[in-house]
């Protein structure tokens, strides 16, 4: 079975998901040919082990995402086993070849052995599937789910020009206002309680936030003392939440808190105090000063 | 205007689900509802159809209970409601091709669905059934309308979003949307018992469901366990743990 | 170089139980679980289901949240009216004249949903719909159905319902509430009081003694001589607008009196209604105590266990089960029979004084169950308590319908002293 990588790139630089894509078939002892839109990161590809060689496309319709038009310049070129990132994009284009060839796609699959069997979450996560994929299919890999592959080899890269007709413009770019994301909204959120000290603390936490995308919660406590805005309060009278991660800082854990936040599917304390009840339903629970836990917690997210 | 709205009854998100001898208990499951994200498609097709003057085709392939969530979906406006029986489990080519069949008999100038079902997580379909009507496609938009002969869509981009245009028959998914999510009130719900919901089978289509054996079940599992909660004394463990919830448990 | 020292703390038993409960799912969703044992909402038609879940919804986004702010500043928020109107609900089992015409067990669906958010905002609706549109449904003009009930369905004009006056409550045959015929007008004079809505009303309905028999009056907020002061100072039902109608001299045209009834029969033919929503209301308060109740003691950890593992907690839950499961069935079966036209009022008199006797005691139990954490309004269940002692109370008092049933077993009154 042949295997074809639609390689993802942010900006120039391939994207992570891209190396972790070429890693997934070393555990089926397989090489792929890497397909690059519009030929960004073909140099970079070449040099990944496992690539057998690189199709740089090359055409006008990669100057905007339009799946439809992407998916059409891409597909002659494409053979086997198709696999992607279930980015976004990925997602789509993934589906829109899939339909094109008549053949099935599996998406955002978190594992892959020979056969070729597959492992995804279904419901939400709430259950895992597993599947057996006869023939040639459309497979999209959930991002940071596999071993990205390693540097040091060398693969050809052949230039092909194919565009497509696009079938959407732009007409506007809104830039975001930036607003932090609400509680009720973020997927992570990194909250402070008493231990923090002072309202102005905080910014430690919105630094944190900011580098990845999460959302400043706070308990009943310094709410009411300090006049944080209500809609950052989480508990029983605040939001409920549940986010994939809820990092809790210099918060005690009193009941009414984490009836707020106890669904959340990852919970990380920090808090000074051993015996502090919030360390009964954190996964991870550190303790640590905030003053010392959170500039390593920065340094470690920023190399993300 | 013929509005497409494609909507998907999977188990509540409330729901729990149970894992027995290799499958999830469908059977078991408390409570079906609309999709979420299919609940924001229908919303911008009503708010369309009041903008245009359309109508919005409300269409569920699936079993029998489909029709009481057509049902609650003409409570909120949607005017025709087609269910297509099925019973088994399809795969994602098989379901793409039965939309489209439908849709293709309606006449239909715009289909909304949600980006992704609750249940499966993939956004297949609607990619895949635009690609089938040859139609235009923008995925994870936040609002969609017609102006000027041209539908707007906004959708997310690296800078924040941006608005789209498309000519003719166009797919939109939708992300949560901007509006709020319009309650039914009783007048809707007295009309909506009322509303005929037509049935489609495959024969009509002239489809044949089967099973075309590249996708085999081989089980489906309950979630890995998580470790038991685990406490640190001082701050050496945070990168281990940074990279476990990256790598292992996937929320960063 | 950081310390490589780490301590790993294995949790206690009971917290492993919590894991392990929280990995199942169980806590995993706090959102709101109506007990239903004996399932019996599946014996709903899909018209009563999508009206149920269409209030639910409702008091889940935009009641739940608000509801403890309102209690603490002793208002009725006024988009809960705009809402109520737009839904579509006030009046419900009222048929024509822009009225929903739902069955009884539909509006006795949407009380149990409005209550199990607060009393004081299914009092709100009970006294638009049963104790305000009714008596003009059933007893007034068609001039006065058509000019009044499409506006009070849409929520546009608030009414209320004056019966009780200070010195008569369970007697209301001997009330002093009196109306006088002065050319084409009626003088009404006297004083109403614990009127729900009288304050932001736009009509009230009002039972005075004209010639010694009492009649319906229609009194409009504007009306010469006609106030109504709010009444203070209430330790119950907070979010809810209780009131004094004063009349002096207060002059309506003669159009406005009701033609359709006279006597007692009129005010007891509303109550009649406005209680059998109560029982059903009364059930989704207990369910709201219970779902909290439960709640926290799965959560709670004393001696290094939740409070929901020890017997005496148990005890307590399992009495609450049995006590809502009964009163959803007397509800259910009330409903089925107001629907066919087969009852009698001392049916109802039962589910009331039932279901909202057993809903207090299950308040106070939650309340207990919550221990100190009960009496703040993080927990709903204090509210509840207070609130149901006022519904006790109220629409016939707990006593005045025991002994309502007392009469219908013996065929003697024991309410007077004169036999």
């Amino acid at each position: 079975m042949k295997f074809t990588i639609i390689a993802e790139t942010n900006g120039d630089i391939l994207h992570p998901t891209t190396y972790q894509l070429i890693g997934s078939l070393s555990s089926i002892g397989a090489e792929s040919t890497v397909i690059c839109p519009n030929g960004k990161g073909s140099l970079e590809a070449s040099k990944i082990k496992g690539v057998e060689k690189i199709i740089s496309v090359k055409g006008d319709c990669f100057d905007l995402f339009d799946g439809s038009a992407w998916a059409s310049a891409i597909n002659p070129f494409c053979e086997g086993t198709i696999l992607i990132s279930a980015s976004p994009n990925g997602r789509e284009i993934g589906s829109i070849i899939a339909a094109k060839r008549n053949i099935p796609i599996v998406q955002d699959i978190i594992e892959i052995s020979k056969g070729i069997v597959v492992t995804r979450p279904i419901y939400s996560g709430k259950a895992t599937e597993t599947l057996e994929i006869n023939g040639e299919s459309v497979i999209t890999l959930r991002p940071n789910a596999f071993e990205s592959a390693e540097v040091g080899s060398e693969a050809p890269i052949s230039i092909v020009d194919q565009t497509s007709d696009l079938r959407l413009s732009i007409i506007e770019a809104i830039n975001k206002a930036s607003e932090r994301l609400d509680v009720t909204e973020a997927d992570i959120i990194i909250s402070g309680g008493r231990g923090m000290g002072s309202i102005d603390n905080f910014s430690h936490l919105e630094l944190i936030a900011d580098s990845v995308g999460a959302a400043v919660g706070a308990s009943r406590a310094v709410v009411d003392e300090w006049g944080m805005p209500h809609r950052m309060q989480v508990g029983q009278t605040g939001k409920t939440v549940s986010p994939s991660l809820y990092i809790a800082v210099g918060i005690s854990g009193a009941i009414q808190h984490l009836a707020g936040m106890r669904s959340s599917k990852y919970i990380v304390a920090i808090n000074k105090d051993p015996d502090a009840p919030i360390f009964t339903i954190a996964d991870y629970g550190i303790v640590a000063t905030w003053e010392e836990a959170l500039p390593i917690l920065q340094s470690e997210l920023m190399k993300l | 205007m013929n509005i497409a709205v494609l909507l998907k009854q999977v188990p509540d998100t409330t729901a729990k689900i149970t894992v027995s001898d290799g499958k999830v208990d469908v059977e078991k499951v408390s409570k079906w509802s609309m999709s979420p994200y299919d609940e924001y498609a229908l919303e911008s097709g009503l708010q369309m159809k009041e903008a245009t003057g359309g109508i919005v085709v409300a269409i569920a392939c699936g079993p029998d209970r489909n029709k009481k969530m057509l049902t609650d979906s003409a409570a909120v406006g949607a005017d025709t409601l087609i269910h297509i029986p099925l019973d088994g489990i399809s795969d994602s080519v098989q379901i793409q091709n039965i939309l489209a069949a439908v849709i293709k008999m309606n006449d239909i100038e715009v289909v909304l669905c949600g980006k992704q079902s609750a249940d499966t997580n993939s956004g297949s379909t609607g990619p895949g059934i635009a690609e089938i009507l040859n139609a235009a496609c923008v995925t994870m938009v936040s609002e969609v309308s017609f102006v000027e002969n041209k539908f707007i869509s906004v959708r997310p981009s690296i800078a924040g979003s941006e608005k789209v245009s498309t000519n003719g028959i166009s797919v939109f998914t939708f992300d949560k949307g901007i509006s709020e999510l319009r309650r039914p009130n009783v007048r809707g719900i007295m009309m909506a018992k009322k509303k005929v919901i037509e049935t489609i089978k495959l024969e009509d289509l002239g489809i044949v469901e089967s099973d075309s054996g590249r996708i085999i079940l081989h089980s489906q599992n309950p979630p890995t366990e998580k470790e038991p909660g685990q406490i640190f004394e001082g701050v050496s463990e945070i990168p281990t743990i940074i990279a476990k919830l990256r790598n292992e448990a996937n929320v960063i | 170089m950081m310390s490589l020292i780490f301590i790993i703390k294995i949790v206690p038993f009971s917290r492993i139980i919590i894991f392990v409960l929280y990995l199942h799912g169980v806590l995993r969703n706090m959102n709101y679980d109506a007990l239903d044992f004996y399932e019996v909402d599946s014996l709903l038609s899909d018209e009563e289901r999508m009206v149920r879940d269409m209030v639910r919804d409702w008091v889940d986004k935009e009641v739940i949240p608000n509801i403890e702010n309102a209690c603490r500043e002793g208002v009725f928020p006024d988009e809960w009216r705009v809402a109520l109107g737009e839904m579509g609900v006030l009046g419900a089992p009222l048929k024509g004249y822009g009225c929903p015409g739902l069955s009884y067990t539909a509006y006795g669906v949407i009380c149990r949903e409005l209550e199990r958010g607060d009393s004081g905002l299914r009092s709100f609706a009970s006294v638009q719909g049963s104790l305000a549109m009714y008596p003009i449904w059933d007893f007034g003009s068609e001039e006065q159905k058509n000019h009044y009930l499409p506006k009070m369905a849409s929520g546009e004009w608030v009414g209320c319902f004056g019966l009780t006056e200070p010195d008569y409550g369970s007697n209301p045959g001997d009330m002093i509430t009196k109306a006088e015929e002065d050319g084409d007008h009626y003088v009404l004079n006297g004083a109403k009081m614990w009127i729900t809505n009288g304050t932001i009303a736009d009509l009230a309905v009002v039972w005075a003694k004209l010639n010694g028999v009492i009649r319906g009056f229609i009194v409009e907020r504007n009306d010469p001589g006609f106030s109504a002061p709010e009444m203070k100072g209430k330790h119950s039902l907070k979010a809810s607008v209780t009131s004094e109608l004063v009349f002096q001299d207060c002059k309506i045209p003669k159009n406005r009196l009701l033609p359709g009834v006279k006597g007692l029969r009129g005010p007891f033919s509303c109550l009649n209604n406005a209680r059998f929503g109560i029982s059903w209301g009364a059930v989704g308060a207990a369910q709201a105590c219970f779902s909290s109740a439960k709640d926290y003691a799965m959560s709670r950890i004393q001696f290094d266990h939740p409070i929901a593992s020890y017997q005496l907690v148990q005890n307590k839950l399992s009495w609450m089960l049995r006590e809502i499961t009964k009163a959803q069935l007397l509800a259910y079966h009330l409903g089925q029979k107001k629907d066919i036209g087969d009852w009698i009022p001392e049916h109802i008199s039962l589910a009331k004084m039932n279901n909202v006797d057993i809903a207090l005691e299950i308040a106070r139990v939650a309340r207990d169950i919550h221990g100190a954490n009960g009496i703040l309004d993080e927990y709903p269940v204090m509210r509840h308590m207070a609130n149901l002692e006022s519904v006790k109370t109220y629409e016939g008092t707990h006593d005045i319908h025991n002994l309502i049933l007392g009469r219908h077993i013996t065929g003697i009154q024991a309410f007077t002293r004169e036999i």
